[in-house]
């Protein structure tokens, strides 16, 4: 069975050839649309985007997750809220025990952690969006109440302290938006704080950083007083090339099937979700549950739409970006690696805002 | 004529191209209400804007001027776009072939790539292009010895910014930077020039040459990537710009064409015709130009108000023709576009069956391709017969690409007015800025004199943000923020602050 890492070097191999159509360096899978938050950042499934909203049966989640284990072994769960599915609770140990995904990292908004503790021995990641550690700020970027928002702040606190307990790693992700460029750099004060990793990207809107973040030299000095920091030993996950693509929103190879992603009904998005969604003849999907491997799904999508593009600047989506730069440079992730202990920790390729 | 005090507007935009919209969106979200008037009688959107259809076995196609690179450089234009959820989704480019024919004798090479991705960094990234095999087939010992005087050219280039220095270089033209290059290495950048000015190396100013290769490939290696706009100019981006200005309270006239534009104690009288009704008066407190040089040279000789101290300087407006060829069969592989240069009619080329939306549809439904050229002059090549012009045309590509011969099933031709610009830095005093020397009047577009670095569609976009900018800050509105351009890469930016330090000091 294929995994990350033979995926990665097969992967240099292609790119030596000049073929752009990588294998998955981790899979993300949709395994529902359902939300009970709405960050008034998320493109793709804000709660008030779900109408209706998808949760495939148990039987069709299966299905989907073993045709994905054929093509990686590296899995990313994420939603609408993952925790809202009704059988998630046994969807992991079956990801886990019995497909045998190496590595499984689940995005999640934290809120119902109580009541889904079962999962966390079956995670390796458990990454959390937590874009204030203000409540009173933080609750209108996430469409809930302040209640709610802090009951998320105090869960974190609560699994931080028990990341050894379940052998897992917990990321924070921090979205920087216009509203909380003041406040970001006490999310990694909390992170460091806890003992938590803390990935930053950029809200996008319509595929494309927030205009106000683009224009905003506040932003770009976050950024550069992030990678100092993370020079320094702070646990800002994200490579450095990556957070200097960020700090001028410079152009970037893209290679999208490194990180593809799949819908709760099992459709494979080719070459990627930006393209994909415009619904022409240069992108589109295939389902999973009809076919028999990863292989034969990708075959077929290339076959239909062509190989995927890089140097694209149709989207600057950040779950594109950093798998996309670890693999084009390898000597970068390397030195990355050897030099951060927070990149050794908490998988690059899992820093995605979903 | 109307009685103008019964038809006052607060802000006119003469022109509905990129300069026009763009400026005319950013005034309309601060709250005014911009009228535009726009000569063309069909479409909005310039050089941008789509035409009329031509059909091909029952397949719609739509004709258009011929511009489809948006580059990443062109950081204002995509911003504004992203921002109103009117961004199309563009297509990557994936290679530029240079296709040069000497005494008969046709070579290929693949450069796009090897430029935007290679491992060295700005200004050493040409000599990625000296590992490809083809293109050093392309070379032969005459260039190998003038590389020196091609590498002493490049790096003057890198000592000077003609727009940020606002340095007209004099009468200086390309062909003086060239004149002793070989000619393999004088033919590719004779034809990226081009490309870029639609006109010979004796002709192209060399102020507007050298800013043009630091926009978009001197300074960083990514400058040269880019993308192509999923449909015709119109659809993918005039008329969903041109929609959203309208939402925003945007009047916009087309086929409106201003004629003079005369002094009013409370500001400015503008005449227009419309076809089949006589000249309308509108008056206004600003104005602003946004149309293409030429037009804007003929209304302001045309208006005894607008004196100025001095001869304006106008860059030149240029003629040029679209050709596009559909065959029933497809090319052997190759890149999606690129340069014809030495002993061709044409200039460059597309492959419109990878790069556009509806082209691909009818690709894989009938296996066939096609191709769009461009012919940028000279003069007397254009004032040839269309028949003879495609003749010519097909005569070139299939010349390059023999697998097509006796595949052709169709061709159009479209004859663009002199509209491409071809830039030059003109002296402060004679080429128009943003602000004129007349009260309440700005300009924008691809021509006008300002230290930003940005070419064609990126000039255009933010000198009509920067324009919209000088209407809001005299009304004490909120003005627009900008995107700064990347800066250059750290060894060429060692080098370029080395030699301006250097003229300096020999300047003192």
């Amino acid at each position: 069975m294929p995994g990350a890492r033979s995926n990665y070097l097969r992967n240099l191999v292609k790119l030596a050839r000049g073929d752009s159509l990588l294998d998955p360096l981790i899979v993300t899978y949709y395994v529902t649309t359902n939300c009970n938050l709405n960050c008034i950042y998320c493109e793709d499934f804000g709660s008030r985007l779900n109408d209706p909203s998808q949760i495939p049966t148990f039987e069709e989640v299966r299905e989907v997750l073993k045709v994905i284990r054929t093509g990686s072994d590296h899995l990313l769960l994420t939603g609408g809220e993952p925790l809202t599915h009704p059988q998630i609770d046994y969807i992991l140990p079956y990801a886990k025990e019995e497909l045998g995904f190496k590595q499984i990292t689940m995005l999640s908004n934290g809120l119902l952690l109580p009541q889904h503790q079962a999962v966390l021995p079956h995670l390796d990641r458990l990454v959390i969006s937590i874009d204030s550690i203000e409540a009173e700020v933080w609750h209108r970027l996430i469409g809930t109440t302040v209640k709610y928002a802090q009951k998320i702040l105090d869960n974190v606190v609560h699994y931080a302290a028990e990341q050894k307990k379940y052998g897992l790693q917990i990321v924070v992700n921090c979205v920087l938006t216009p509203q909380n460029l003041d406040s970001a750099w006490d999310v990694l004060e909390f992170c460091r704080a806890h003992n938590l990793l803390v990935g930053f990207s950029p809200q996008a809107l319509h595929n494309w950083p927030a205009y106000e973040l683009l224009v905003s030299a506040e932003f770009k000095t976050l950024v550069e007083k992030l990678i100092s920091a993370k020079k320094a030993g702070a646990p800002v996950l994200g490579s450095l090339a990556y957070l200097e693509t960020l700090s001028d929103f410079s152009t970037y190879k893209c290679y999208p099937t490194t990180a593809p992603r799949v819908m709760p009904d099992g459709e494979l998005i080719y070459p990627c979700r930006p393209v994909e969604k415009e619904k022409d003849s240069f992108g589109g999907s295939i389902n999973l549950k009809t076919v028999q491997s990863w292989d034969q799904a990708i075959s077929s999508l290339e076959e239909q739409f062509g190989a995927p593009p890089i140097s694209c600047t149709s989207c600057y989506q950040q779950c594109y970006i950093e798998p996309s730069l670890m693999q084009a440079q390898p000597l970068d992730y390397l030195t990355e690696l050897v030099k951060f202990s927070p990149s050794r920790k908490g998988s690059l390729a899992t820093h995605t805002p979903g | 004529m109307t009685d103008p005090d019964t038809n006052t507007h607060e802000v006119v935009i003469i022109g509905a191209g990129v300069a026009g919209l763009s400026a005319a969106l950013h005034l309309a979200e601060r709250g005014l209400k911009p009228l535009i008037l726009e000569a063309e009688p069909d479409f909005v959107g310039g050089r941008v804007a789509g035409g009329e259809e031509v059909e091909v076995d029952g397949w719609r196609f739509r004709q258009e001027h011929g511009i489809h690179g948006i580059w990443s450089p062109y950081k204002n234009l995509q911003a504004m776009l992203a921002r109103h959820g009117i961004r199309p989704r563009f297509v990557p480019a994936m290679e530029e072939e240079w296709i040069y024919r000497k005494h008969g004798r046709i070579k290929k090479a693949a450069v796009g790539t090897a430029i935007r991705y290679s491992p060295l960094a700005a200004p050493l990234h040409y000599l990625n292009l000296f590992v490809r095999p083809r293109f050093l087939r392309m070379l032969s010992l005459r260039d190998w010895l003038s590389l020196p005087l091609v590498w002493g050219g490049l790096m003057w280039g890198v000592g000077v910014d003609p727009l940020a220095e606002n340095q007209p270089l004099g009468e200086l033209r390309l062909s003086d930077l060239v004149k002793h290059w070989a000619p393999a290495v004088r033919a590719f950048f004779v034809g990226l020039a081009r490309n870029g000015f639609s006109a010979t190396p004796e002709d192209v100013p060399l102020s507007g040459f050298i800013g043009f290769l630091r926009f978009y490939t001197l300074m960083r290696r990514d400058s040269w990537a880019f993308s192509y706009m999923p449909m015709d100019g119109g659809t993918s981006l005039a008329e969903p710009l041109a929609e959203k200005a309208a939402q925003f309270g945007t009047a916009i006239k087309i086929g409106a064409r201003v004629t003079r534009v005369a002094k009013t104690t409370r500001g400015w009288l503008i005449d227009y015709t419309q076809a089949g009704s006589e000249t309308t008066s509108i008056s206004t407190r600003q104005l602003i130009f946004a149309t293409d040089s030429p037009n804007t040279e003929k209304i302001i000789s045309n208006s005894p108000d607008l004196p100025t101290s001095q001869d304006l300087f106008w860059p030149q407006g240029l003629e040029t023709a679209v050709v596009r060829i559909w065959y029933d069969t497809i090319p052997k592989k190759l890149g999606e576009g690129g340069i014809f240069t030495g002993e061709f009619t044409i200039h460059n080329f597309f492959w419109l069956h990878i790069i556009q939306d509806q082209y691909r549809r009818w690709h894989r439904e009938t296996g066939g391709s096609a191709i769009e050229v461009h012919i940028y002059g000279p003069p007397a090549t254009l004032q040839e017969p269309d028949a003879v012009l495609i003749s010519r045309a097909t005569a070139d590509v299939q010349a390059a690409f023999p697998e097509l011969r006796g595949h052709r099933i169709h061709q159009s031709i479209q004859r663009n007015p002199p509209t491409h610009t071809m830039f030059a830095v003109g002296s402060p005093e004679q080429h128009l800025g943003i602000e004129t020397p007349w009260e309440g009047i700005f300009c924008c577009g691809d021509w006008v004199r300002d230290t930003s670095p940005a070419y064609f569609l990126e000039r255009a976009c933010i000198t009509g943000i920067f324009a919209a900018n000088q209407v809001l800050e005299s009304r004490q509105i909120q003005t627009w923020p900008t995107l700064a351009y990347p800066a250059p890469e750290r060894f060429v930016g060692w080098i370029e602050q080395r030699m301006i330090r250097g003229r300096r000091k020999r300047v003192k």
